[in-house]
């Protein structure tokens, strides 16, 4: 212990000795390492705010939706007998925090001065608090929602209506059997948009959708599943369990599609069959069309990571070998009175290890500082960032995990790259580095 | 008595390019406890060479060197490195301490590195050998603070402070005046008659002979002769050299 304690107190000094080398490479490692927090926080950020906006506009941690056909080519988003599937689902998801049902359905929806194409989903309010809670009302109110046709816009879909709360609009859509249907409703509360997902998606009360499609009152087009918040990761997999339940409770099922609801009509119309197929998804498969955005982000971040992390190591090696030829003398030194390689090894592996979570350490500190400056300013993001953000605001999520994943990973990196030129500080024969000049 | 160092026979060449340049010549030399050997002779003749070989920190190209009773030729890195932190102890012509050490670090680093002493004893130790070689004042000076007299103290004492039995000076005082010089080695002497360690030093400097019980003198990679200190001075150095100035 005494041994280590000494290898790394002469490491320590040697850095402190040579501090504006030390410096230059330890600021390098925090901009790496600050980098690296910043690119993890964007793509944590958008994440977050991806699965919270999906999680609430269109879908629940697992969904269990399907397909209703009456004719083997008309379908529609129509799940029957709800209340039996949630039983199922009950006793086989002991992940399950609360559910919700919602009805789905896409519709014109028509004003004074503009129409346009949405789609409409059906909500209990009373039975949707995080629902409340996430979306940001600008103007009327949300609990107004549980008032019979009634209807809430997104700021956008308003703009090109040009209606505000209190004016009716009409829906207009095709009921399952093929027939035109009208409903009227009068605008409850517009709120903030959120995304992408809020240019293609209004909510109404879900006995508008039963009233507007024709449906009885134990149909819903979807049970929406939140789970427990540590479970949320394995979605995917309480999914696939809950497929295998549902089939073994008698139902049938479509063949697993990680694709959101609205992209599966034409592939369930072209299928041979009639009545009720049930569809299991996660969070992901609903938003599998945006989902590419945290891919673009995660590439971006290996691509940048890899040069950077390159750099760093070149110029870790570099300052090794530096310090090796420079103390050269010391070494051959150290190895005549009596220290072992293993001892010259620690030694310098010990330096890069200092500077390296010297380094990562102030980094991480600066990347944490600048994510929660970037938050507190509550950055507007331009409109078309906005569609793949699923937010109006730039929000940088840091995680303690993630910091140490950073903190721990490039320290790493630093160590290792000083190990092959550690390793040969270590070989030199004593008496040759003894009477090295340079 | 016992022979602390035995060199039989021994050869060492450097290849430089295609060039083999031999460095000693069959070389045989008996060393017994408590000597104050010195080895002299001129730039080139094969002195450091020797003191290396004696150190264990390199190895001959043919022939057998025995420290302490250990033959080196079949000792492994790790044993020999060994052999060097519990038996042997080095004095560099320029010192060599760890400049970012202070005085008192850079004494008590063998100890350290043997693992053995409690850190009293460590302290006790250093403190000991600090007063012994008269800078106690200067235990938490860095090297750079100090003269070149003072860091040659230090590292006497460093080579001391594992109470070695054989200590190896490769020219102490060819860095230092000759009044440091002087210093220098009559507190080796005295540590010589003292602590009974054996000391082996490479001088050229002909006016440090009368320290030495004997003085081996070489020429050419070979040994011309191992007198006592007072004959070496009286013949006149060695060959090549000019006659020694007795002070």
């Amino acid at each position: 212990m005494t041994n280590l304690i000494l290898d790394f107190r002469i490491a320590l000094r040697s850095l402190f000795q040579h501090r504006r080398r030390t410096f230059f490479l330890v600021a390098a490692i925090a901009g790496v390492t600050g980098l690296l927090v910043l690119l993890n926080a964007l793509s944590t950020g958008v994440s977050e705010t991806m699965i919270r906006a999906a999680t609430t506009l269109s879908s629940g941690h697992v969904n269990v939706g399907g397909f209703f056909k009456v004719t083997s080519s008309q379908s529609g988003p129509v799940v029957t007998e709800f209340a039996k599937v949630a039983k199922v689902v009950e006793a086989n998801v002991p992940e399950l925090e609360h559910w919700v049902h919602r009805g789905r359905g896409w519709a014109k929806i028509i004003a004074d001065s503009g129409s346009t194409q949405a789609g409409v989903t059906g909500i209990d309010i009373k039975n949707e608090p995080d629902f409340k809670r996430v979306i940001s009302v600008v103007s009327g109110r949300i609990d107004d929602l549980a008032e019979r046709n009634t209807i809430m816009l997104f700021e956008s879909q308003v703009e090109r209506l040009k209606v505000k709360v209190g004016d009716a609009v009409t829906l207009s859509a095709q009921t399952n059997r093929g027939a035109a249907n009208t409903v009227d409703c009068r605008v409850v509360a517009i709120a903030k948009d959120m995304g992408l997902m809020s240019k293609f998606g209004t909510f109404v009360p879900i006995e508008t959708t039963r009233g507007l499609y024709q449906l009885r009152p134990d149909t819903t087009g979807v049970i929406q599943l939140y789970l427990k918040p540590q479970f949320v990761s394995e979605s995917a997999a309480v999914a696939g369990r809950l497929r295998i339940a549902l089939e073994r409770a008698g139902y049938a099922l479509m063949d697993s599609d990680a694709s959101p609801f609205w992209m599966k009509f034409q592939t369930v119309n072209r299928e041979d069959w009639t009545g009720q197929k049930l569809d299991v998804t996660t969070w992901e498969d609903e938003v599998s069309f945006l989902t590419w955005t945290l891919k673009v982000i995660s590439v971006l971040k290996v691509v940048l990571l890899t040069i950077l992390i390159a750099i760093v190591i070149t110029g870790i090696m570099n300052t090794m070998w530096i310090a090796i030829r420079e103390r050269t003398r010391e070494i051959g030194t150290l190895r005549a009175i009596g220290m072992q390689r293993g001892g010259v090894l620690r030694m310098f592996l010990f330096e890069s290890f200092q500077m390296g979570l010297l380094g990562t350490l102030a980094g991480a500190l600066a990347g944490t500082a600048i994510a929660l400056a970037v938050n507190a300013a509550r950055i507007q993001v331009p409109l078309s960032v906005q569609l793949f953000l699923m937010s109006d605001r730039l929000h940088l999520s840091i995680h303690v995990s993630a910091l140490t994943q950073a903190v721990v990973m490039i320290t790493g990196i630093t160590t290792l790259a000083a190990l092959y030129p550690s390793y040969r500080a270590a070989r030199l024969p004593p008496v040759s580095a003894m009477s090295h000049f340079g | 008595m016992t022979h602390i160092v035995s060199v039989q026979q021994v050869f060492k060449n450097y290849t430089l390019g295609t060039f083999v340049v031999p460095a000693l010549r069959g070389v045989s030399l008996d060393v017994e406890e408590g000597e104050f050997l010195a080895i002299a002779g001129p730039s080139g003749s094969g002195k450091t060479t020797l003191l290396n070989l004696i150190g264990c920190v390199d190895t001959p190209t043919k022939g057998l060197v025995r420290i302490a009773g250990n033959a080196t030729e079949t000792m492994s890195e790790r044993q020999l490195t060994r052999l060097r932190l519990h038996t042997i102890g080095f004095i560099f012509q320029s010192f060599n301490l760890v400049p970012v050490l202070s005085v008192f670090q850079n004494i008590e680093l063998p100890l350290l590195l043997q693992r053995s002493a409690t850190t009293k004893e460590r302290r006790a130790r250093v403190e000991a050998l600090l007063d012994r070689v008269g800078i106690r004042e200067y235990a938490s000076h860095r090297p750079s603070e100090l003269s070149g007299g003072q860091r040659q103290r230090v590292a006497i004492a460093r080579a001391l402070v594992t109470r070695p039995k054989l200590v190896l000076a490769d020219e102490p005082t060819a860095n230092l005046d000759s009044v440091t010089g002087t210093n220098i080695l009559d507190l080796m002497k005295e540590l010589n008659r003292t602590e009974k360690t054996t000391f082996i030093f490479s001088t050229h400097d002909a006016r440090v002979w009368s320290y030495a019980s004997s003085v081996v003198r070489l020429a050419d990679g070979q040994i011309v002769d191992r007198v006592t200190a007072e004959e070496a001075v009286r013949a006149g150095g060695v060959p090549g050299q000019p006659s020694p100035r007795a002070t």
